[in-house]
């Protein structure tokens, strides 16, 4: 029996021992601190910063801590931002253990702005208009509190195949592609119309589900009204008519190559000419060129039916779990600031959303290899001034849009319904859900 | 008969009434710290209306049980569960049971061939992933393009319900039947060779001794073999999930499980914390129920047929 | 009492030649097995290997081939060392995260091992009260989905302050339902009573017992649920993520960091899940051995 004990113990020492030797790296918050103002602010201070994908800011950590000696900035990185995410809400849920910096994401904006007292108030009069005036509103809770500061944005423009214009005829300067294309929605369909008939196979568009993302970041309230009550799908006379356009450009007039965005098939579809326009955020111009290899006549034009639309986004909140409010909130401004996220925008191509930062000559300049020599800088910048309208998204905003996408994704993609038949099980799936 | 016990006497029956407690109390000891109190928060989660970012709601009872089995999507990821279950499961064992028979041969290189049928379960899933999506893309995948080659026309894997639990069992097939063909070996390997041996100079061929001799001394391992993977694929999670890059299990969920329903209800965009609770909960009584018919399946068809081999 | 001794008896007791001698004359059960048995497992082994060998042809390679033939060709391209310099000079901490693998799943293993050979003994050869029902129970818990666990797991590591540390990836795991319903029904048939009583009569304590007789019985499945439970603790990824992350994390942690950009590098990737891999190939030569029996059975019947 003691022999037992013996063993029992000599495991539990070697593992300890083990781990013991391994967990220095681990670091936890320090929990005495309910971080307030009475900091001093040259007490040494460890700040934690989690963001996700690339946000190019690994100099700038670098930079900040050589300007702020009792600074040191700890990063933390998820490969993606459902990951990021995941994370986040465990975190939110356990109540601990979040980092003095979260990157978020626009699209998780809708359920953190349900819960605006989990992150401090980072309203500063000093920093009124840095950014683009959607860009922070969406941040702003009715009160006026501000729950993050704004990083990048995804400006759309059209991406087109110059060659595959060529074949069928059309003009494939961008400037008369920018011309051919100005107008809204209607005008986009009806040249891919024009297109299709005269390409010989090739679609217009790759996804019907991506464009109908553009259409409906154009409307004011799409699926909510904006006391954020839902808006019952079969009284939502505005998101049918979009979902009867969508549906029957993409199947009746075969504008869509009926591809699921980041799928095998998608990917291979940039080799075998499957389509020959998409709408196109910035970051979207890395994706093209690396699954496009080889292939010539990518170009991009500064057009976007509707004007101008957006696609992705970050910020960067302060929770208020964390230890060190003031000084996270100070070095989250200086991260967001107009110059730093130009430097951002040189490591890792994270377009501003700071209006300064988009008349600066480092972005205005910049032109993109693969996409014929465009300017790309000066396109995205004209194209993010152009943006008019931030829809109204609020709690059950991604739910909904999930029903519609879906039904889209059940006609366009896997052929399992016609438009009427998806949109009545979209209409179920409404009920389902309980909202009214 | 009534003498005293002697000291070392009572400590011998202490450390023998004392000592199976003792063994299996890690198990529990851990099991209470690390296991019941996620059940158990689990169960208080379900029963009441929770947000996974906004916190503990009012207590609703049961309503979050009777929401769930109201939604189509519920009876929906039961049937794909169930679908995708007994094209994996069932494939698999009989798969295993036979590998395992010819590992138990007396090989060269016996380490090569056993290590081998193991490899597929240390392929990471991103790798599996991409390389499944390659053989199963609607449009370009390779298994199209070969029955293109054929002339019949290409199967829709991501469309189809059931091509896509086709597609998927496959995906599990493959991780899982080495793994499970080696349970086996290890169970064939305790067998004592006389009774093969016994076999063999009573004229017994392979065949005949793989149906009278190794499989009823294989029954417990059978059962086993048949509870672990119950259990494991009801719940089957990664592969589905993995299918296609949304991870939602279809437009029409047609590939999605019940487990994937739990984290799209919990960490999706409803983020009812109490409803994914009330899933998790039935699928641990659906998986009971299931386990135990499987169970007393297995035991009656295994001993019937080790009554047939007969002495 | 069968004179006809197994080949490996032979080759111990009188030498390689004799054993050569004997297994030409091979009948019964240490017939080698015919071609048959061969091809089907050359095709199954075939089949188990080309996901790996897939990965190296896409680590050998680059994204701009990947990108223009989906399916690449047959030979590796040779870009593979590259590759793999890229991955571990990338800014992942990649030796941290092996070195953290290696410490979390070896104690794990050899852990789930040891508690779950103790509560398979018990359970199997030990008659106590309420054993069936604690065994029953010990199953029952495998039944329950995960999915939403990590939430009040999170919450109790974070009470116990081992948000972070390696701990909190071990302990969770340190004794598996499977393991002990594995070792269970593996001794309940592979551990004879005869052996258990007569190293009793011979006045052992049940822990000498335990030592002397049950583990050596058990090597077989022992090595087997040693070499399951590294692996599956190797490749866990969700948990790791969330309660280590980038900062201290285990190697599937920081090989997916090298997907943390919009157009997705599978060269790279894949020379990731290779460098991965290899260490648990380089286990299975190791451990693969260990899973051979016979030798011990002619020598207990005699």
């Amino acid at each position: 029996m003691r022999a037992a004990i013996r063993n029992l113990a000599a495991v539990a020492c070697v593992g300890a021992l083990l781990t013991a030797c391994s967990s220095g790296n681990g670091t936890t918050p320090d929990a005495t601190q309910s971080g307030s103002a009475s900091a001093d602010p040259n007490e040494k201070v460890t700040l934690t910063v989690a963001t996700f994908n690339e946000f190019g800011y690994e100099e700038l950590f670098e930079e900040y801590m050589a300007d702020n000696p009792n600074v040191t900035i700890e990063a933390r990185k998820a490969a993606t931002s459902n990951e990021a995410r995941d994370n986040m809400n465990t975190r939110l849920a356990a109540g601990s253990g979040l980092a003095d910096i979260e990157a978020i994401e626009i699209d998780w904006l809708t359920e953190l702005m349900q819960y605006p007292d989990k992150f401090v108030d980072l309203a500063d009069s000093e920093l009124d208009g840095r950014w683009l005036e959607w860009k922070s509103a969406a941040v702003t809770t009715e009160d006026g509190k501000v729950i993050g500061y704004g990083t990048d944005i995804g400006p759309e423009a059209i991406c087109y195949r110059a060659d595959l214009f060529e074949k069928a005829g059309f003009p494939t300067d961008r400037e008369e592609v920018a011309d051919l294309l100005e107008g809204d929605w209607d005008t986009y369909f009806n040249v891919g119309k024009d297109f299709v008939a005269k390409s010989g196979g090739v679609a217009w568009f790759d996804s019907a589900s991506a464009t109908f993302q553009g259409m409906v970041n154009q409307v004011e309230n799409p699926f909510e009204n904006s006391d954020g009550t839902p808006i019952p799908l079969s009284e939502n006379d505005e998101i049918k008519a979009i979902y009867d356009d969508i549906a029957t450009a993409a199947t009746d007039d075969n504008l869509s190559a009926g591809l699921a965005q980041w799928s095998e098939d998608w990917t291979n579809a940039f080799q075998t000419d499957k389509f020959a326009t998409m709408l196109c955020p910035g970051w979207m111009l890395g994706v093209i060129e690396g699954n496009a290899q080889g292939v010539e006549g990518w170009d991009i034009a500064n057009v976007f039916p509707g004007g101008g639309g957006n696609w992705g986004g970050s910020y960067l909140t302060v929770p208020e779990q964390g230890a060190n409010h003031e000084q996270a909130k100070k070095l989250a401004a200086w991260l967001t600031a107009p110059e730093q996220q130009i430097k951002a925008f040189q490591a890792k191509g994270t377009f501003p959303s700071q209006v300064e930062a988009l008349e600066d000559p480092a972005l205005l300049d910049q032109t993109n290899a693969f996409f014929n020599d465009a300017p790309t800088g000066q396109i995205l910048a004209e194209r993010a001034k152009a943006i008019e309208v931030a829809p109204f998204k609020g709690p059950n905003y991604f739910a909904l849009a999930q029903l519609v996408t879906d039904a889209l994704n059940r006609l366009d993609v896997e052929g399992t319904d016609d438009a009427a038949g998806s949109w009545d099980k979209a209409l179920e799936a409404y009920n389902a859900l309980g909202l009214s | 008969m009534n003498q005293q016990l002697t000291r070392s006497q009572r400590l011998s029956r202490l450390d023998v009434k004392a000592s199976p407690y003792l063994y299996i109390s890690p198990f529990f000891i851990l099991f209470f710290i690390v296991g019941l109190f996620p059940l158990v928060y689990t169960a208080w989660v379900s029963v009441h209306d929770w947000h996974l970012i906004g916190g503990q709601g009012e207590m609703v009872g049961l309503t979050n049980y009777i929401d769930v089995l109201q939604q189509p999507n519920f009876f929906k990821a039961l049937r794909n569960t169930f679908s995708i279950f007994l094209l994996s499961s069932v494939p698999q064992v009989l798969a295993a049971i036979v590998i395992a028979y010819l590992l138990d041969t007396n090989l060269r290189a016996k380490t090569f061939w056993r290590m081998g049928v193991l490899l597929p379960y240390v392929v990471a899933p991103v790798a599996v992933s991409l390389i499944f999506a390659k053989i199963f893309a609607d449009q370009s995948g390779l298994v199209n393009a070969v029955l293109e080659i054929l002339g019949t026309s290409p199967i829709g894997w991501h469309a189809d319900p059931f091509a896509a639990h086709v597609a998927i069992a496959t995906m599990v097939n493959f991780r899982w039947t080495g793994y499970n063909a080696l349970i086996f070996l290890a169970a064939m390997q305790a067998i004592p060779r006389e009774i093969y041996e016994a076999a063999i100079i009573d004229g017994a061929n392979r065949w005949r001794t793989f149906f009278s001799v190794t499989v009823p001394m294989l029954r417990p391992t059978i059962i086993f073999v048949v509870i672990t993977s119950t259990i494991g694929g009801l719940q089957i999670f990664d592969e589905p999930r993995m299918f296609d890059t949304l991870g939602q299990g279809g437009a029409d969920r047609q590939w999605m499980t019940l487990t994937m329903y739990i984290y799209e209800l919990g960490w999706g965009a409803q983020k009812s914390f109490g409803r994914a609770a009330a899933v998790s909960w039935l699928l641990f009584l659906i998986i009971i129920a299931v386990g135990v018919i499987n169970f007393l399946i297995t035991r009656s068809i295994a001993s019937s047929s080790s009554g047939k081999a007969g002495r | 009492m069968s004179t006809q001794m197994s080949t490996p008896m032979i080759e111990q007791l009188a030498g390689k030649g004799a054993a050569r001698a004997a297994r030409r004359k091979l009948h019964g059960v240490d017939k080698r097995p015919g071609w048959l048995t061969y091809g089907a497992l050359a095709a199954v082994v075939l089949i188990s290997f080309y996901p790996i060998w897939f990965t190296i042809l896409l680590a050998s390679s680059n994204a701009g081939e990947i990108a223009r033939n989906p399916i690449p060709s047959l030979i590796p391209a040779g870009e593979f060392l590259t590759n793999v310099t890229r991955v571990i000079e990338s800014d992942i901490k990649f030796w941290t995260a092996l070195a953290n693998s290696i410490i979390v799943s070896t104690v794990t293993a050899i852990s789930v091992v040891f508690f779950s050979t103790l509560a398979g003994y018990s359970f199997a050869k030990l008659r106590f009260r309420g054993s069936n029902g604690l065994l029953v129970f010990v199953i029952a818990t495998m039944a329950v989905p995960t999915q939403l666990s990590i939430v009040p797991l999170f919450i109790l590591m974070s009470e116990l302050d081992w948000v972070g540390k390696l701990q909190a990836v071990i302990v969770p795991g340190m004794v598996t339902a499977f393991g002990v319903f594995w070792m269970t029904q593996y001794l309940r048939e592979a551990l004879p009573f005869e052996l258990i009583e007569a190293a009793r009569v011979d006045g052992a304590s049940m822990i000498r017992t335990f030592w002397s007789v049950a583990m050596p019985a058990a090597r077989p499945a022992a090595a087997m649920l040693a070499l399951f439970t590294f692996v599956g603790s190797w490749t866990n990824f969700f948990w790791p993520f969330i309660i280590l992350g980038s900062a201290n994390p285990t190697l599937p942690v920081a090989l997916q960091l090298l997907q943390a950009s919009y157009f997705k590098d599978y060269s790279l990737i894949m020379a990731g899940v290779v460098v991965a891999t290899l260490p648990l190939v380089i286990l299975f030569a190791v451990a693969g051995r260990q899973l051979v029996a016979g030798i011990m059975q002619g020598a207990v019947k005699g």
